[in-house]
């Protein structure tokens, strides 16, 4: 036993930074966070209140509309990148001219930073001169939308642009994960379709994009994800307060605002729980949906 | 598959598809212009990726942007001067926000690179007791996501006084779930009897890790240099928990601070953006066949 110990020695000497990473920077947080979010602030000592964060937030207007505009901008977002990403990738895939300069182009705006472009777009989408409008002017229209000044939800409001934003910027991500998984698929499978008689669009809807699955599970999971934590570009535009009137506040931008501008760091981890709770109930949801029906076909 | 004219019709069982029945020339023609369809669709996105950025530019290079925008936008500059870049250069430290960041990033993915190959090469080709459920533990940091467990995060790096400090915004990313597990994955499918031989010549682990598994890495260290590259630069809700002191800024939160507080000055905003970026864009277009390659690994794997 003490032998085998020592050998195991090295791998536990490889895994030991990686480890002490995990411990400090997340086993511990995590633990903490679940523990701040029972505890309550007096007079500079913490006070053990049980469910009482929670339940300040279930009585939180505030808390209520970050939600709604976390989990309305992650789905907008999400209905619509991937569609689109996916025909981009098809067709990206049938390109025989020039390929790779298409590939660059679209994942130009990944490398640009998020912040780059909430600035870049805030005055593409300017009301009186921006890009956009400005456009609109030239082709005649004089009534145009608000854009980041309107906060009510429209399909042209701030969370409508907000959208735009992070569908326009993650395209060109979602298009190579997509291409990646096409070229995966095997051509076998592709060439029988069509000697069976299947259109190119039957074919296409039939056999190439369920064997995407895999692939579309990740970009919903990792786009699930992204959408809970978004931050910095909405930061970018409105400030920690999700201006104009918390239409653009998200849960993460809530609990910044609530930890540090509020200086309460329990009401703020309840949040985090809550947050988590969703993301955890999100990725269930995801794997069951999607992944039960593979084992299922498998058998 | 493709039948050519002339040669016998398939058997009666087969199906018959009509692209097989057309004859060659027809056929040619309709993939010709299927390319000019797809060139066109994908050409008008490209043209929407690029347009903002060419604006931008336009803009920044306007001295009047900052207090008259022309009420329809013009791709070219509707004050040329460089006006804007002047002030830019001498009022934003981007020069240190560049040394910023170049050290957080290149630190924190260069340890990762490390940790990461170590520990994925311990759970990829070693025994030792507790493997799978050290391995499941790793796992549950994917689950959870940075938010979470920000706030104990900060209030950690204000006990142990790194804030205002950049290693506060190196040491959390120095390893971690993601690396590993992409590590892992890539390490399992190097032939076992590469490594066996090695160590009946009485190889020590690490000599192996070193000499032979490193070296067989590259496209799965190029990947994840890639991706911790691209979130160590772009971070910015981390930085701007920890760093208040704005010489330590890094490039994305010090635009960001600029760009806020400054926000109706259009041409400088800008021109401060244009700064910012344009050294990356330009990483990117000579390493953008790399840059490419990586992220598409990197989703096949994940």
């Amino acid at each position: 036993m003490l032998r085998q110990l020592r050998k195991s020695l090295v791998w536990y000497l490889f895994l030991a930074p990686t480890f002490i990473v995990y411990t400090v920077f997340v086993a511990y947080p995590t633990v903490q966070t679940f523990r701040l979010s029972v505890f309550q602030e007096v007079a500079t000592k913490q006070q053990f209140v049980g469910a009482l964060q929670y339940w300040r937030l279930l009585t939180n207007e505030i808390f209520y509309t970050t939600l709604f505009n976390t989990l309305g901008l992650g789905i907008a977002f999400l209905v619509l990148v991937v569609p689109m990403s996916l025909i981009l990738a098809t067709l990206l895939n049938q390109l025989r001219f020039l390929p790779n300069l298409f590939k660059t182009i679209y994942f130009l705006p990944q490398i640009t930073s998020t912040v780059a472009i909430a600035l870049i777009f805030s005055y593409v989408f300017n009301p009186s001169w921006g890009l956009v409008n400005g456009t609109l002017h030239a082709i005649g229209i004089s009534a145009t939308p608000l854009w980041l000044a309107e906060p009510r939800v429209s399909l042209t409001g701030s969370r409508a642009m907000a959208t735009i934003m992070a569908v326009w910027s993650a395209l060109g991500y979602e298009m190579l994960i997509f291409l990646a998984g096409l070229q995966a698929v095997p051509i076998e499978l592709h060439d029988a379709a069509l000697v069976d008689g299947a259109s190119p669009l039957q074919e296409w809807w039939h056999v190439t994009v369920p064997s995407l699955r895999p692939t579309i599970i990740f970009i919903l999971l990792t786009g699930t994800i992204d959408a809970m934590s978004r931050f910095s570009d909405l930061w970018t535009l409105g400030g920690p307060n999700g201006s104009p009137a918390r239409s653009l506040q998200t849960i993460v931008m809530y609990m910044y605002q609530t930890a540090f501008e509020g200086s309460d760091f329990n009401l703020a981890s309840a949040i985090a729980v809550v947050m988590f709770v969703i993301v955890l109930v999100l990725t269930l949801v995801n794997f069951r949906l999607f992944l039960r029906r593979d084992f299922a076909n498998a058998d | 598959m493709q039948l050519e004219t002339g040669q016998q019709a398939p058997p009666a069982g087969v199906a018959r598809s009509t692209v097989q029945e057309r004859p060659l020339a027809d056929r040619r023609q309709v993939e010709r212009w299927r390319q000019i369809i797809i060139l066109v669709i994908l050409t008008i996105g490209a043209i929407t990726m690029i347009v903002p950025f060419e604006w931008m530019l336009a803009t920044s290079l306007s001295r009047s942007a900052n207090s008259a925008m022309p009420r329809i936008p013009t791709l070219w500059p509707a004050d040329p001067s460089f006006f804007n870049y002047k002030i830019s250069i001498t009022s934003l430290p981007i020069a240190t926000y560049y040394l910023n960041s170049l050290i957080v990033t290149s630190s924190a993915t260069l340890g990762l690179l490390l940790f990461s190959s170590m520990a994925g090469y311990a759970f990829a080709k070693g025994r030792f007791p507790g493997k799978s459920a050290l391995f499941v533990l790793l796992l549950t940091t994917l689950m959870i996501p940075f938010e979470m467990r920000m706030v104990p995060m900060y209030l950690e790096i204000r006990d142990m006084h790194l804030d205002d400090n950049l290693l506060a915004l190196i040491l959390p990313f120095v390893a971690g779930g993601f690396g590993t597990f992409l590590m892992r994955q890539y390490i399992s499918s190097i032939p076992d009897d590469l490594i066996d031989a090695a160590r009946m010549d009485g190889a020590s682990e690490f000599t192996i890790y070193w000499a032979i598994i490193l070296p067989l890495c590259g496209p799965v260290l190029a990947a994840l240099t890639v991706i911790s590259a691209l979130w160590r630069w772009n971070d910015v809700l981390w930085p701007l928990l920890v760093i208040n002191n704005n010489k330590l800024y890094t490039v994305t939160l010090g635009l960001a601070v600029e760009g806020r507080s400054q926000g109706t000055l259009t041409g400088i905003v800008l021109a401060n953006t244009a700064l910012a970026i344009l050294p990356i864009v330009v990483l990117y277009v000579f390493l953008q066949r790399f840059i490419v390659r990586g992220i598409m690994m990197s989703g096949l794997k994940g």
